[in-house]
């Protein structure tokens, strides 16, 4: 008798438990870690090559406006590239002749273009200035300096949170 | 034999917790999250180049003096000389100092730091840097000088940074 009933119970279909207690670790870790990093101010723009920011204690938040890029070997005005940096020199960048250069003439017509723009809030003098670290100064003088002359001479350097 | 079954109650079996809507709100909040992570945290420090400018002298009391601190950055160390058209040659004078880079061939950024703290401290009114660096001063030194002469310790020191060549 015993034996039978055993036999009828083996054939009741049992569905199968979903062990979620796994997936729920990885989901709470992953929920945890996106939490720290959510932030209010998405920075979202594309650089073409490698950069390394310097670090630093500030806390300015940036907004979008005209963007002047320094990598190791060339020189972006947006998301255009404007000329190369050789041995620490910029190309077609003639230091007693910085209004000649090519920089200077796009710099005008990005200033020409900002003059004209109706937002009101916007700073008309200000460029967001991001460079390598391991640039040296002699680099960079030269391109601040023809920013400064074509009507940029406000800057806000572009740093990574320490 | 049949009542001693009947006696067990339902209580006592053991009770699945659902987990089915909490994977439901993680599978909500996790793309949400994701879209709005930030893994560099981006921040600026506003500087200028500078401009010819009128400057007209003003006779102000001692404690209104607004210097106008210059930071050289040379090959072995940091220079510091002040400008005003407030204060005497000999106030002047007094700021003129060098730090000489220590023998780890660090810039002494800390010695830097307690040097325009004091300067603050004697001249509050005081908020603008010039920080004049040599041709072969890396960026990176440039940014940490900056973030010293700015802030100390939570305390704002010069604020307004002005960045400039050498002249000469």
């Amino acid at each position: 008798m015993a034996l039978g009933r055993s036999r009828m119970r083996s054939r009741g279909f049992i569905p199968p438990k979903l062990q979620m207690t796994s997936m729920m670790d990885m989901f709470t870790i992953l929920l945890i870690f996106l939490i720290i990093s959510f932030s209010e101010h998405i920075v979202r723009f594309r650089i073409e090559g490698d950069i390394r920011l310097p670090s630093s204690s500030a806390q300015m938040d940036f907004k979008e406006r005209t963007r002047l890029v320094v990598l190791e070997n060339s020189l972006w005005l947006g998301e255009e590239k404007v000329t190369e940096i050789k041995d620490g020199a910029v190309v077609g960048l003639d230091p007693n002749n910085l209004k000649g250069s090519i920089l200077y003439q796009r710099l005008k017509k990005c200033r020409r273009e900002v003059e004209q723009s109706t937002d009101e809030g916007k700073d008309k003098n200000l460029i967001l200035f991001l460079c390598d670290k391991r640039l040296s100064f002699k680099t960079i003088n030269n391109i601040i300096k023809t920013a400064g002359m074509a009507g940029f001479p406000n800057f806000q350097f572009g740093v990574l949170k320490q | 034999m049949l009542g001693l079954r009947g006696n067990r109650r339902k209580s006592d079996e053991d009770t699945d917790l659902d987990l089915v809507p909490i994977m439901n709100v993680f599978l909500v909040m996790v793309p949400l999250l994701l879209t709005s992570a930030s893994f560099f945290n981006l921040k600026i420090i506003n500087t200028s180049v500078p401009v010819l400018g009128n400057s007209e002298s003003v006779i102000a009391q001692e404690s209104d003096i607004k210097l106008t601190v210059i930071v050289e950055l040379e090959e072995e160390g940091i220079r510091l000389s002040a400008l005003s058209d407030e204060a005497d040659t000999e106030a002047l004078n007094q700021v003129g100092t060098y730090f000489a880079k220590e023998n780890t061939r660090q810039y002494p950024l800390d010695k830097l730091s307690s040097f325009l703290q004091k300067l603050k401290t004697q001249y509050p009114k005081s908020d603008t840097v010039i920080i004049i660096p040599e041709g072969s001063i890396i960026y990176d030194t440039i940014i940490q000088t900056m973030d010293v002469a700015r802030y100390s310790n939570d305390v704002q020191l010069f604020p307004n940074v002005v960045i400039s060549g050498k002249v000469g």
